[in-house]
């Protein structure tokens, strides 16, 4: 057991903690609102491109899908620092997190030559289509439709709650090319061009941010069997593997612990910090924090020794779900009505929380997967 | 980063383990009448094997001892392992035989009941910034019924000037380890506790189902499982950096949070059988609640988590 960050990836942290100060320093607002406004994807844009430049958008990659060949330990590093400043590299987090590494595990040659160096370059996004109105946390009674048509697929459909899908090149989808009853053995995912004739975004207006969800429909949408992704019917193992990915990919426990800090800087110019009631209630919520990122690098352990995704990333999801709540609850409580100014610390973070235990699988899926994967408790 | 054990640390946890199962275990700790309160046999054993040692030991060192705490309680030794494989050796103290008791009582006050107290023969007094070490006069303890496991006692008058003073900061180093401390013992007795509500839950049959498939206790363990899993790494972390005053706090801040659940829920789903003396679930709960007002219990330990990491004003 070592609980250090070895030198090289501690090194790395350095470099790279300058470098966003430097190139944060002009036409960055940060802000925990921001996460898919227009304004923080056009800087988004512009700004992985760089990243791209200096080989630190796809770290981890193998460098003969351009990445750097470096380890798990340093992409995480190189999230924590995005997440503490907001994210600045946009809706790009999730190519780099895992719509490139479910490419490279199982995508075709073609597939990886003519989609991962986009990625690597910081050119395109993904979104991810995976929610439909009848089909949210219970993932596998999805219905979009992919039937055999020609040297393709004809999909008809409608996912839902699709973030980034008003800006996104190409969709990570999910469709059914089973029968209903197949259930999760019916599924196959498709790399679809978001540019194809039969496909409509609607944005949705949702509270939680300037971040916007949409509604994706699907109308005799042809792609060519070059899009499917691993083999038909076996697309719910590529899920499996990438929620995995997902639920630890964003360190959210990083920007809690850093809106939690800012909240302290305010308690404390206003005398609130003498409060023994306050001090509890800023303990109970850091220490929420800190368990969450010491269950999340338990996972990067287990990704950086090369072991299968284990479900103690349900564990670390959920431990991140406390934590974001705990931080947001302590905004409203300890911040009175400064904190529904549109836009506050407090505003910001308690928005944020209430969507925290419902992205990347409910709190409540998180919590039957370990009670049957790690508990082993009898079903119903 | 590494959390997996170091062949060294397996070695040595089974070593512990197997003599902690000639030494300790739910049966030993049931029956102390025959050689008293504190486990004399299992402390000389530790010692003899050297884990009383692994603090300043050069193949290991504190996370090492702080595993080996974690350990002995889960096993219910009889000892004051905390002061022992803690902190006196973090204090540079030379080692003590016989139980050794803790107390940080606020300035001008005697200490509460103390675990081990009639029999302790020294106590480490954190004040505002020193540390007293005192000799104790059993004769003079005053025993203290209590059903909660362990032997509890009024320590004879300590504030009375006699000990010696120990040089500035060493109260913090004694809060320190002892918040690390204590979480250990925590999480061992923690972990057995939740493990037999857990096998109990599987294999108890209600409404011709078993217990553990009803969803509503389902959540309920799950959650407590995240609590525990975080405390244990929180306490690992805080002892792997020395026991620095915010990991330290934020450990046993969080353990203590995770023992209130553990504590309601265990209880509530093994029902009536786990309130009796026959079932062994008390032997940790009981323990449990004994760790609980240490050093000002969650309360404290979270206004201590928020002044080492923003300066509040010291609880």
């Amino acid at each position: 057991m070592e609980f250090a960050f070895d030198e090289a990836d501690a090194a790395f942290r350095r470099d790279l903690v300058d470098f966003l100060d430097r190139e944060l320093a002009d036409g960055w607002e940060r802000s925990e609102f921001g996460l898919g406004s227009a304004v923080h994807t056009d800087f988004s844009r512009k700004f992985v491109r760089t990243l791209a430049g200096r080989g630190w958008l796809t770290p981890h990659w193998p460098e003969r899908y351009g990445g750097g060949g470096q380890g798990a330990w340093q992409h995480f590093v190189l999230g924590e620092e995005m997440w503490k400043r907001g994210e600045p590299r946009g809706p790009q987090y999730m190519n780099v997190n895992w719509v490139g590494p479910s490419l490279i595990k199982y995508g075709t040659e073609e597939q990886k030559r003519t989609l991962l160096p986009p990625i690597a370059r910081g050119e395109v996004f993904w979104c991810q289509g995976f929610s439909e109105p009848e089909a949210g946390t219970d993932l596998a009674a999805l219905r979009t439709r992919a039937v055999r048509d020609g040297d393709g697929y004809l999909l008809n459909g409608q996912k839902i709650w699709t973030s980034y899908a008003d800006g996104a090149d190409h969709c990570f989808l999910l469709a059914r090319t089973g029968t209903v009853a197949d259930g999760r053995r019916g599924i196959s995912v498709f790399l679809l061009p978001l540019d194809t004739p039969g496909v409509e975004v609607r944005p949705i207006d949702g509270f939680v941010g300037d971040h916007s969800f949409n509604e994706v429909f699907l109308k005799d949408v042809w792609v060519p069997r070059s899009r499917l992704l691993g083999e038909e019917n076996k697309g719910w193992d590529i899920v499996r593997r990438t929620l995995a990915y997902e639920r630890v990919g964003a360190p959210r426990y990083a920007r809690a612990a850093l809106v939690l800090d800012g909240l302290a800087d305010w308690s404390r110019t206003r005398g609130l910090l003498h409060d023994p009631g306050v001090q509890e209630q800023f303990g109970e919520a850091r220490a929420l924090c800190e368990a969450a990122r010491l269950l999340v690098y338990r996972v990067i352990d287990e990704r950086a020794k090369d072991k299968e995704p284990s479900p103690r990333a349900n564990q670390a999801r959920a431990a991140m779900v406390q934590a974001e709540r705990a931080v947001g609850d302590l905004a409203l409580d300890v911040m009175g009505s400064e904190a529904l100014a549109e836009g506050s610390r407090g505003d910001a973070q308690f928005r944020n929380s209430l969507g925290a235990g419902i992205a990347a699988g409910s709190y409540e899926v998180q919590l039957n997967l370990i009670t049957r994967l790690i508990l082993k408790l009898p079903k119903e | 980063m590494d959390f997996e054990r170091s062949d060294t640390q397996r070695a040595l946890l089974d070593a512990l383990d197997t003599l902690l199962g000639r030494y300790a275990g739910t049966g030993r700790s049931r029956e102390p009448a025959a050689r008293g309160a504190y486990d004399h046999a299992l402390e000389s054993e530790l010692r003899t094997a050297g884990f009383l040692d692994l603090f300043g030991d050069d193949g290991a060192g504190p996370l090492e001892a702080t595993l080996a705490v974690e350990r002995i309680s889960a096993a219910l030794g009889a000892v004051t392992p905390v002061p022992h494989l803690l902190v006196l050796p973090a204090l540079g103290l030379p080692a003590h035989t016989g139980p050794v008791a803790l107390a940080a009582p606020p300035a001008g006050e005697e200490p509460g009941p103390v675990r081990y107290g009639a029999e302790a023969g020294l106590i480490l007094l954190a004040g505002a910034d020193r540390c007293v070490a005192a000799p104790l006069d059993p004769g003079q303890a005053e025993p203290v019924p209590s059903a909660y496991g362990f032997p509890l006692a009024r320590v004879a008058p300590v504030a009375s000037g006699q000990g010696a003073e120990l040089p500035p900061g060493t109260a913090a180093t004694v809060r320190g380890w002892w918040r690390v401390g204590a979480s250990a013992e925590a999480l061992g007795m923690m972990r057995q506790a939740f493990d037999l509500t857990v096998r109990y839950a599987k294999d108890r049959t209600v409404f011709g189902r078993a217990l553990g498939s009803f969803q509503a206790l389902q959540h309920r363990l799950a959650e407590l499982s995240v609590l525990l899993e975080g405390a244990r790494w929180l306490v690992y972390e805080a002892a792997f950096l020395g026991a620095p005053a915010e990991a330290s706090a934020v450990a046993a801040a969080h353990t203590t949070a995770a023992l209130r659940r553990l504590t309601r829920e265990t209880h509530q789903i093994m029902g009536a059988v786990g309130l009796t003396r026959e079932h062994d679930l008390h032997l940790w709960t009981l323990r449990l609640q004994a760790l609980r007002a240490e050093l000002g219990g969650m309360r404290a330990h979270r206004r201590a988590a928020s002044a080492a990491r923003w300066g509040a004003a010291a609880a």
